[in-house]
């Protein structure tokens, strides 16, 4: 017991550093919106809202996602993953000017927001290859 | 060696739990299970087939629960029983060698997604009367002891069996009876 009981200590101070409520309503972290934003968005040279959203179902079902819904005229889909965990995703697809649409993805892991660019590189990565478009940063 | 749980349980709410690496991409397994949940139709407007796969939702006992059919997608739902025997069995066995009640499964939440979308010709446009069909079922398992379990369901003869009554359901929709 004597050995085990720092550790323990060690594991509760860690939720002593805790978020309160309002931190985790608006989930503001060390991120600012603008980083958030530019990890979560890419641009793609299309004027096809439909084309893209029926791409990112695509690639969600491809990842294993079940659609829980689509809105065509909102351009957004939420899809949920379980294997032993819960992904939940949100993208959405809006119009930036006459010729371009903007993909914007925002994800959860069980009960934390995934906040690794890395996570997002991916998933654009998978989108790109079921559009046959090449995504770009947003500005 | 008692105090092993305590200890497991503390390093989990320290936050260990991270996101698997590969989440978000397209590997050979996932292509797999794509080749297994996607069949294609021909000789039939995504209108109608949307409609029969709707229908062979309702065959199987799902309630409808979002659908968006500008963009193909239906999603469904049903509560069923998740006892097993084989469970129960094993539960009663350890509680007869004293170890205590075994947590086994109570009840069972399906979700189904099915989305249709058309065939791209060569030249990437997509053809008027030629779809796929892409359905995933998931399950999420309640057990006795308030715990959930959350799986895809992978078996080929479940996706089988549901693309024959997709096909049936597909001449009874051209047929229109």
């Amino acid at each position: 017991m004597k050995t085990q009981l720092p550790i323990i200590l060690v594991c509760l101070s860690l939720l002593g550093g805790c978020a309160t409520t309002n931190q985790r309503v608006l989930d503001s972290g060390d991120e600012t919106q603008l980083q958030k934003r530019s990890y979560q968005s890419r641009i793609f040279e299309t004027s096809d809202k439909e084309k893209v959203l029926r791409a990112a179902i695509s690639t969600l079902q491809d990842l294993g996602f079940v659609i829980d819904r689509a809105d065509l005229m909102l351009g957004s889909i939420s899809g949920t993953k379980l294997d032993g965990h819960q992904i939940k995703i949100t993208v959405s697809v809006r119009a930036k000017g006459t010729d371009r649409m903007l993909v914007r993805a925002n994800a959860q892991f069980n009960i934390t927001p995934i906040e690794d660019p890395k996570q997002y590189q991916d998933f654009f990565a998978s989108l790109e290859k079921s559009l046959f478009l090449a995504a770009h940063a947003g500005e | 060696m008692k105090k092993l749980p305590i200890l497991f349980g503390a390093l989990i709410l320290a936050g260990c739990v991270t996101v698997p690496p590969n989440t978000f991409v397209v590997t050979p397994e996932l292509l797999q299970q794509r080749q297994l949940e996607t069949r294609r139709y021909d000789g039939i407007k995504e209108e109608s087939l949307i409609t029969a796969s709707a229908n062979v939702l309702q065959d199987l006992g799902f309630n409808l629960e979002n659908s968006e059919t500008k963009l193909g997608v239906l999603t469904a739902s049903k509560q069923r029983d998740a006892t097993d025997g084989r469970e129960v069995a094993a539960a009663i066995i350890v509680a007869l060698l004293g170890g205590g009640a075994m947590a086994i499964s109570k009840d069972q939440t399906i979700r189904v997604a099915l989305v249709v979308r058309p065939v791209n010709d060569s030249n990437g446009k997509a053809m008027a009367d030629s779809h796929f069909v892409r359905v995933t079922f998931q399950r999420l398992v309640r057990r006795t002891d308030n715990s959930v379990i959350a799986q895809t369901l992978r078996e080929p003869e479940l996706y089988q069996y549901f693309y024959e009554r997709v096909s049936k359901s597909v001449f009874l929709e051209a047929h229109k009876i």
